[in-house]
């Protein structure tokens, strides 16, 4: 029994070792696969920080329980003294010095990544799109105006450069194959970038922004630079429907149902558009309930296209007996 | 002893059991009374606690409403960090204090008191607010601008103005408080206890009060902003009539941040007291661990923006916040070392206040090597505002704060009620609590390099994600089972009188609140022994061993 106790132990560890390589890549014990060189680098400051923090962790613990087992009392009295060694000068240097080694070589590495991780590579000649974030979709602004909710389009491999900025509260931009988290703070521009790899990228609002904060969700879609064009140039054909689906359902459902807010597939104000717009811009505030300003910053056209489109597509299509709540 | 003692003052109304704990001034009474209110608070934010993990077990789980899941989210966090930590430790300081440097009473008995009364006041008007017009705080408890502003779709009701209140009174509260710890260490220590003689934990406590009087008036600032900005008009913090935001991240981290050493100094202290009475050996290296208490503190006001990297910071200031925090790194790495030698060649007992002593070893090192990753800022913009974070302040408030009080009430509690608490309940309530906190909180690493963001109150992810989740969520119940065993101890032992009686000194430890009866008289003692050593306990057992009779 005593010998079969430490292979048995050996063998758990080498069968625990091993689930925790086989699931490494997407079990959580790394961040997510990166799909730009800005993620690709903090990937790299993250292993050298994780193979440095696992080995003074495997050390500590080890002493630890060594300690705990070796000197365990095994039934001496409470009187019996321990050494009695009040410390030691060498080894409190040693344990100074070796971790200000590691640090430093951490600290030196992340200063090494940071260019490739803090600035767009130089020759790049970046596609500016402006991230806004709202109570609560994301909003981003194209070069040449185009405009989309929700959904980032960007061609492949081309570098993109973000700002982020908010008009309402803090909001956090955080799509985590595509780098890190910067924050949308009223009254302040932030700039990010990213040169994603053709795929789907999903992410959300990192920063409490409110009541529906866990819906602030965003995709990037990095696509074929014809893909790109496309969108930009039939992006109207879509807006509305990409309003309606990003900021209205959230609150009054897919159908106008209601929800959280309250049912407006019935309500005749979906059918008369400058009243529609009065809300849109200035929200609502009043005994029934209240409406942020979600479109303060849409253009005309984006108005007409939404108002359109719940004319056309929102207006008596709920299930009848759709109750009106609050 | 103690009866006499108390026979000694005029019978009136104030000698009522009731009306004695009301009126009191006695430190150790304080104390107590410190100590138990924050249990019965640590208790409603567990509570908290369990609901948000029902609602997040499985995914589109529909337990809480949005809205109560952010008010429940914001006084989870506001209770636990202000109404169980700082005033339990506060507690402890009050009661060890004057015993541990052969004082009669802290300086100021009557101000002591009044701290305590503030922090219950100010603990019930965060409660209130449950009842306020538009219910509670909801924007977080670091309440950031402009969520927390008095506008229709961020904060209006009175929920944060009562949260504001609240944290005003309780700053207040501790601000007393520290004062008079300061007062009393620095004037009414034995004869003979010279500063490097002083108990570890009396250090603590020193930087502790120090911490508390250099931040808390940052946050006072920044909440009263906050308050005129939702109150009478003006405009500190909204940005489109030229406010900023920024300035109140800056001040709120400047408190924030030493905030997180206020938490866990004097646990570093209660450790440094617990581990040598129960290796039967002196702290390893007492000099190293008192300075690098005063090292951690000092930096602890250096490091405040590592909070805020993501705000888009420039990279010369990230570069030093960094810097800064991985400095902090050192001398809580030579305390860590110096605890682990204090065990090496020992008699190891392991009593329940030992096994919490060691699993605090354990976690706190877990909870401080996560937080390299938070230091290096590029790492932190992946990580930050993720359940990363959420498991590596738990690592380090659960797994070190909590795990170090509980080993110190069951270390202390003969000296404060003269009986023990069970010892096979107290092993049954830290092995639940161990398990059970890394089972909640280990996965949450995981969740967040996943992409979970925190203070989200659901989540359409099912596969891993929910089976993270799932299993963080039965972690917290086990959690919830082993406190329950830790109040049915307290209950047995306390109520029903169960505890073994405690002889002035029932684990042969080496500090002077030893050397008093248990629990000790009202003037703490008649003599005081001259103190030659930072062991007055243990020299006194020599010398009597010595002397033939």
């Amino acid at each position: 029994m005593r010998r079969k106790l430490p292979s048995l132990v050996l063998a758990v560890l080498v069968a625990l070792a091993t689930a925790g390589v086989a699931t490494a890549a997407n079990g959580g014990f790394t961040p997510v696969e990166p799909a730009s060189p800005n993620a690709h680098h903090i990937q790299h400051a993250y292993y050298l920080v994780l193979g440095f923090t696992a080995a003074i962790f495997v050390l500590v613990e080890t002493l630890l329980v060594v300690f705990v087992v070796k000197y365990r009392s095994r039934g001496r009295a409470r009187a019996v003294e321990g050494a009695q060694v009040l410390g030691h000068t060498r080894l409190e240097l040693i344990w100074t010095a070796i971790p200000v080694v590691i640090l430093a070589i951490i600290a030196g590495f992340v200063f090494y990544e940071l260019p490739n991780i803090d600035s767009a590579p130089a020759a790049a000649d970046p596609i500016h799109i402006t991230v806004e974030g709202h109570q609560y979709y994301w909003q981003f602004d194209y070069p040449n105006h185009a405009r989309s909710i929700g959904t980032l389009h960007v061609p492949a491999g081309a570098v993109v450069d973000l700002k982020v900025v908010s008009p309402d509260v803090i909001h956090s931009w955080w799509i985590p194959a595509l780098g890190g988290k910067l924050q949308a703070i009223p009254g302040r521009i932030n700039h990010t970038w990213f040169k994603a790899d053709t795929g789907s990228y999903d992410g959300q609002c990192a920063e409490l922004c409110g009541v529906f904060h866990a819906s602030m969700r965003a995709t990037v879609r990095a696509e074929s630079q014809q893909a790109y064009q496309h969108y930009l140039t039939s992006w109207r054909g879509t807006i509305g429907k990409q309003i309606w689906n990003g900021v209205c359902a959230t609150c009054h459902g897919n159908l106008g149902q209601g929800g959280y807010g309250i049912a407006i597939a019935n309500n005749s104000l979906l059918t008369q558009k400058s009243g529609l717009e009065g809300i849109l811009r200035n929200g609502f505030t009043g005994p029934g309930g209240a409406m942020p300003p979600v479109g303060e910053t849409w253009t005309q056209e984006e108005i007409d296209a939404l108002a359109a489109y719940v004319k056309k597509h929102i207006y008596k299509s709920a299930p009848v007996g759709a109750t009106s709540g609050g | 002893m103690a009866a006499r003692s108390e026979a000694a003052y005029p019978v009136g109304w104030k000698n009522g059991r009731v009306a004695s704990w009301l009126v009191t001034v006695d430190h150790k009474r304080i104390g107590i009374l410190y100590i138990a209110t924050s249990l019965v608070w640590f208790v409603a934010g567990g509570i908290l606690a369990l609901l948000m993990r029902t609602q997040l077990a499985t995914p589109n789980e529909a337990f809480l409403t949005k809205n109560s899941y952010n008010e429940v989210m914001t006084m989870h966090g506001t209770t636990m960090i202000f109404l169980v930590v700082i005033p339990i430790l506060a507690g402890f300081a009050n009661f060890l204090v004057p015993l541990m440097i052969g004082a009669r009473d802290m300086a100021f008995p009557r101000l002591n008191a009044l701290s305590y009364w503030l922090f219950l006041l100010g603990g019930i008007i965060l409660w209130l607010s449950w009842f306020a017009k538009g219910g509670a705080a909801h924007a977080g408890w670091w309440s950031y601008p402009t969520l927390s502003e008095n506008f229709p779709f961020t904060s209006p009701g009175h929920g944060q103005d009562y949260w504001i209140l609240s944290l005003h009174v309780l700053t207040l509260s501790s601000l007393l408080g520290a004062i008079n710890f300061i007062v009393t260490i620095h004037n009414m220590r034995a004869p003979g206890m010279t500063w490097m003689r002083m108990p570890l934990f009396v250090w603590a406590i020193e930087t502790y009060a120090i911490l508390l009087l250099v931040a808390l008036p940052a946050l006072s600032a920044a909440i009263t902003l906050l308050l005129l900005d939702r109150t009478v008009g003006t405009h500190f913090f909204i940005p489109s009539d030229g406010g900023s935001i920024v300035l109140y991240q800056h001040l709120f981290w400047f408190f924030g941040h030493p905030e997180v050493y206020i938490m866990v100094l004097p646990v570093f202290g209660m450790i440094s007291e617990i581990l040598p009475v129960f290796a039967r050996k002196p702290i390893f290296g007492y000099k190293a661990v008192a300075f690098s208490t005063i090292g951690i503190a000092f930096f602890s006001m250096l490091v405040w923006a590592h909070h805020m990297f993501t705000t888009g910071l420039p990279v010369g200031l990230d570069s030093f916040f960094m810097i800064s925090s991985m400095v902090i790194a050192v001398p809580t790495g030579i305390k860590i070392f110096n605890w682990i030698a204090t065990t090496w060649r020992g008699n190891l007992i392991f009593d329940t206040p030992m096994l919490f002593a060691l699993a605090f070893i354990a976690l706190f090192t877990m909870g401080g090597l996560s937080g390299i990753f938070l230091a290096a800022f590029p790492v932190d913009w992946q990580v930050n505002d993720s359940y990363y974070i959420v498991a590596h302040f738990h690592y380090v408030l659960f797994g070190g704060s909590a795990f170090g009080f509980f080993g110190g009430l069951y270390y202390w509690w003969p000296k404060m009620f003269g009986r023990m608490l069970d010892e096979r309940l107290g092993k049954w309530h830290f092995w639940l609590l161990f398990v059970g906190f890394n089972l909640t909180f280990l996965p949450q690493h995981m969740l967040g390099l996943l992409g979970m963001v925190r203070r989200i109150y659901t989540y359409h992810h099912g596969g891993i994600w929910e089976a993270y989740n799932l299993i963080s969520s039965i972690g917290s119940g086990v959690m919830g089972v082993a406190i329950l065993v830790f109040l049915i101890n307290v209950w047995r032992t306390n109520v029903f009188r169960k505890g073994v009686r405690a002889g002035n000194d029932p684990w042969l430890a080496d500090t002077l609140e030893w050397y008093t009866t248990s629990p000790p008289p009202p003037h703490n003692f008649d003599t005081v022994p001259y103190v030659t050593s930072a062991r007055p306990l243990r020299d006194l057992r020599r010398r009597l061993a010595e002397q033939p009779q």
